[in-house]
């Protein structure tokens, strides 16, 4: 169970079904879970854009020739069309089949939900596929669950959103190219194609991950794409070639939006995202409206919301690969050396003399460059933060939420490390002893991300690790408590006991389409009105965000007193209050 | 010990940590646990709040402050305590100096940086509530707040344009909000000027997202003036103030707002204020009009109306 890159176990259906079983085990709990979390501003926005969508296929199936008129599809996919479709024609189409036809879910929410909790379960099953080939399969388990233990993973893969498919579909994109690398088969390659098409069919992080293939295919293939270019010749590996061209096919093909004034609308697209604006974030009592971007957020965030325990597993399983990559740099350097005579000092390439003592002096080659391609995916997925200050930080960590399966990836290994350390302290553990020690390992370095993990919920943009002080570290240090108004939910038993029949409320930072999903599945009671000002209101929301202290104010000025009459909280910190009209 | 023994004790040292350093994975991760536990079950019970309410309504007067530390307790703070213990007037103060004495209501030990050099008067306990009552060294005495003006036989206010001064009177309206963006509320009660402008009681966050009671003089921009005369106001020593751009319109480089203060026919003060500038401090010099009775003149101007949500507070001490 404890290979290294390169060693490939064998490799059967009992690990598919581990991955998935783990896959379903994990959609299984986001389903349960799924009614206590309100909705996030977005999501009301895709339960929209689901329902209009859905209707393009129903003409598909109807009248399939007027599915393909212009006016038709504008009319469809104007809305929202800065995404691209895939996950909110999925989203549509399980609303309209699993719940409106088929009645398999309840809430209609659940089922425009369900194919992104879906894409959660995937991305464990990847990760585990991943990791377990690559480091073994005990990596490839811890792996799994530690990148489900994560509780801003956890929250953000109950959400109709892109943020958890596009994860999901950045680390299937990686793992076909490696698989296409390794295998080499036509097949495989054409695989990677269409996964990347997906990918950018998903949400435009997809752009940026040419960095990663072409980046790794000069490791893996340099040389030969240098002999063959000075021989007057391009031959690209065929994984790369694929996905150059069936990427951006797919996406425009399955893109309706994109079937006339195509080039007109891509710039749009591109103009959107490259320009696109700033929302307001607090990061360390600080509010950011605009660029430039503090580079020290994405570090400290992951800091603040990865469990520490998978920060010290991943530390130690990348140490491991950065030494063993080390290693086979010396040893590239050591034979380029020798083949080339030159006087170069021999110490140059000499691991002890590089502090690399107690090394091994020989690394098992691995023609995939697997380590290199898992630092890749993991540093492009984080790099924009670190590069640019023009990037926003608005969304918290889920813009770089591709980089988690990598780090549970590399978590994993760290965990392999560990579990060779205890068998070599304790070779004379026997029978039962030692699978339950072994297991005991994996518990200790599983329950706190687990306990973590739950407790977070459904606060999960307010909640932080222990590390900075669980939720009121995270507000002592300024770090925001919240986006996009999900928390809403949260006052419902409030207003169920307290608001009188037809009273308005003031829903704040909730978006109209989320609050009316509310109401229609019995979360909100739903005789209030929503209304837009607090002036106009009976009741008023303010969803504690730095930034949106304006509110609080406002609500002074208007109803002449500074109580709130309920205040939401989690593990004591402020996240919502209630006003009442006296 | 010789060299050799300790060497070879250092070794073995060194070969024990090597041999066992892999439990410091699963150790991190129970203490990790352990923390999170001890972190979720640390509560306030509400009973904490209501004895530590009625400790500070028992000495509390009314030239004291009363504050919740950390800053983010303070939504708790106000549904705890209520809007007779914590004022509008309290938290939104302009600034500390004008109290005697500060009630810092605090959990966890934490104490607000801004009472630093204030002296600990008596400390009492409320369960997981601690209440310090702090002594200002130098409190400052409020003759006259001029916010307290914004009413009708207070102060008169009107619009200035080409020479000509058209009075904008006391209206009793309906309060005015919105969503995030719509800038400070307005008052059911202000004073309304034509084209739109108005003088009103507001609670304006500058840059610092802090609540500041002020009077909220949109300037019209052009030549246009804003002209707040407030009546039988008591001089003091110095005027005291402070002026703001609520910070959601202070994020477009828009032109600065022009504050000028008059009194007995001539300028006393031509202040301006930026984007950037966030809650200002000022501090005129009134020694000549100390201890008189009499009319004092704010104007304000603007090169532009866009984005100059504006709001100035002062006091005469």
């Amino acid at each position: 169970m404890t290979n290294t890159a390169g060693a490939r176990p064998a490799f059967g259906w009992k690990d598919h079904a581990l991955g998935g079983g783990l896959g379903v085990l994990y959609v299984s709990w986001l389903l349960l879970s799924a009614r206590t979390l309100g909705f996030a501003r977005d999501e009301g926005f895709y339960f929209r854009a689901g329902r209009q969508y859905s209707r393009w296929f129903d003409l598909l199936l109807s009248r399939s020739p007027e599915a393909f008129e212009s006016r038709t599809i504008d009319s469809i996919f104007s809305y929202n069309h800065e995404h691209p479709v895939l996950m909110k024609c999925l989203f549509g189409l399980s609303w309209e089949y699993l719940h409106e036809k088929a009645h398999v879910f309840t809430d209609a929410s659940t089922a425009f939900r369900f194919p992104a909790m879906v894409t959660a379960g995937v991305a464990l099953w990847v990760t585990y596929l991943f990791g377990a080939r690559a480091y073994g399969r005990w990596a490839g388990v811890i792996a799994a669950l530690l990148l489900g233990l994560m509780p801003r993973v956890f929250y953000h893969a109950h959400l109709a959103c892109f943020d958890i498919p596009i994860m999901t579909m950045w680390t299937l994109s990686v793992y076909v190219y490696w698989r296409a690398t390794q295998e080499r088969g036509f097949g495989w390659a054409i695989a990677a194609g269409l996964v990347y098409g997906l990918a950018l069919m998903t949400k435009h992080n997809a752009w940026i991950l040419p960095a990663v293939f072409v980046a790794h295919a000069l490791v893996v293939h340099g040389r030969a794409i240098l002999r063959n270019l000075a021989a007057g010749r391009v031959v690209l590996p065929a994984p790369l070639v694929a996905m150059a061209t069936l990427g951006p096919l797919l996406f425009c093909a399955g893109w309706p939006w994109m079937w006339s004034d195509t080039a007109e609308r891509v710039k749009e697209y591109v103009s959107f995202h490259l320009n696109h604006e700033y929302y307001n974030m607090e990061f360390l009592g600080r509010n950011y409206g605009a660029a430039p971007s503090p580079r020290s957020y994405m570090p400290v965030m992951i800091l603040a919301t990865v469990p520490a325990v998978t920060l010290a597993l991943f530390g130690l399983g990348a140490f491991d690969r950065l030494r063993v990559l080390v290693l086979r740099i010396l040893e590239w350097g050591r034979v380029t050396l020798a083949r080339s005579r030159r006087r170069v000092p021999a110490s140059l390439f000499d691991s002890t003399a590089l502090g690399l003592s107690g090394l091994e002096p020989h690394v098992p080659k691995d023609k995939a460059a697997t380590d290199v391609l898992i630092f890749l995916a993991c540093a492009t997925a984080l790099a924009p933060w670190v590069l640019s200050t023009k990037y926003p930080i608005f969304g918290g960590t889920k813009h770089w939420l591709p980089a988690y399966p990598f780090l549970a990836i590399l978590a994993g290994r760290g965990f392999v490390i560990a579990l060779s350390a205890l068998r070599r302290t304790w070779p004379g553990l026997v029978g039962w002893i030692r699978p339950a020690t072994e297991i005991g390992l994996a518990f200790a370095v599983t329950i706190g991300p687990l306990v973590i993990t739950v407790h977070s919920h459904p606060f999960g943009l307010s909640s932080y690790v222990p590390l900075v002080g669980g939720t009121a570290g995270g507000a002592d240090l300024g770090l925001n408590r919240q986006f996009w108004g999900f928390t809403t939910q949260g006052v419902g038993p409030y207003l169920e006991k307290n608001a009188p029949r037809h009273a308005s409320v003031f829903i704040h930072d909730t978006a109209w389409e989320s609050w009316q999903q509310m109401q229609a599945e019995d979360r909100i009671r739903n005789d209030l009105r929503g209304v837009n000002s607090p002036s106009e209101a009976d009741f008023a929301l303010v969803h504690h965000e730095l930034h949106m202290n304006e509110i609080d104010y406002e609500i002074w000025v208007a109803y002449g007193n500074d109580a709130p009459a309920y205040v939401l909280t989690h593990d004591e910190v402020p996240i919502v209050s209630v006003y009442r009209r006296r | 010990m010789n060299a050799e023994e300790a060497t070879h004790s250092l070794s073995a040292v060194r070969a024990l940590f090597r041999r066992y350093v892999f439990l410091a994975i699963p150790a991190i991760g129970l203490l990790e646990l352990a923390a999170h536990i001890v972190q979720v079950t640390t509560r306030i019970p509400a009973e904490d709040w209501a004895a530590a309410r009625d400790g500070v309504k028992a000495g509390v007067r009314p030239n004291d402050l009363v504050v919740f530390s950390p800053a983010w307790l303070d939504p708790l703070g106000r549904e705890y305590f209520r809007d007779n213990l914590a004022t509008i007037g309290r938290e939104a103060r302009p600034d500390d100096t004008r109290f005697a004495r500060a009630f810092e209501v605090s959990i966890r030990g934490e104490h607000l940086a801004e009472f630093e050099g204030w002296k600990v008067e008596a400390t009492q306990h409320f369960g997981a509530i601690t209440v310090n009552i702090l002594d200002n060294p130098s409190p400052a005495t409020v003759i006259d707040d001029l916010v307290d003006h914004a009413a009708p036989d207070k102060a008169q206010v009107a619009l200035v344009e080409g020479g000509n001064e058209t009075g904008c009177p006391w209206t009793r309206g309906s309060p005015q909000t919105g969503q995030i963006g719509f800038g400070p509320g307005i008052p059911a009660d202000r004073f309304v000027c034509p084209r739109s402008s108005f003088v009103a009681t507001s609670v304006v966050p500058a840059n610092d997202f802090r609540p500041h009671r002020c009077l909220y003089a949109p300037p019209v921009g052009g030549s246009s003036v804003l002209r707040i005369r407030f009546v039988d106001v008591e001089f003091g020593r110095t005027l005291h103030g402070h002026q703001a751009i609520s910070w959601a319109a202070a994020r477009y480089n828009s032109p600065p707002v022009t504050l000028v203060w008059k009194a007995q026919g001539r300028t006393l003060a031509r202040l301006t204020e930026q984007d950037a500038d966030g809650w200002k401090p000022f501090e005129i010099d009134t020694g000549d009009l100390a201890g008189q009775k009499g009319e004092l003149v704010a104007e304000v101007s603007a090169p532009s109306g866009s984005n100059r949500q504006y709001c100035f507070e002062a006091d005469t001490r």
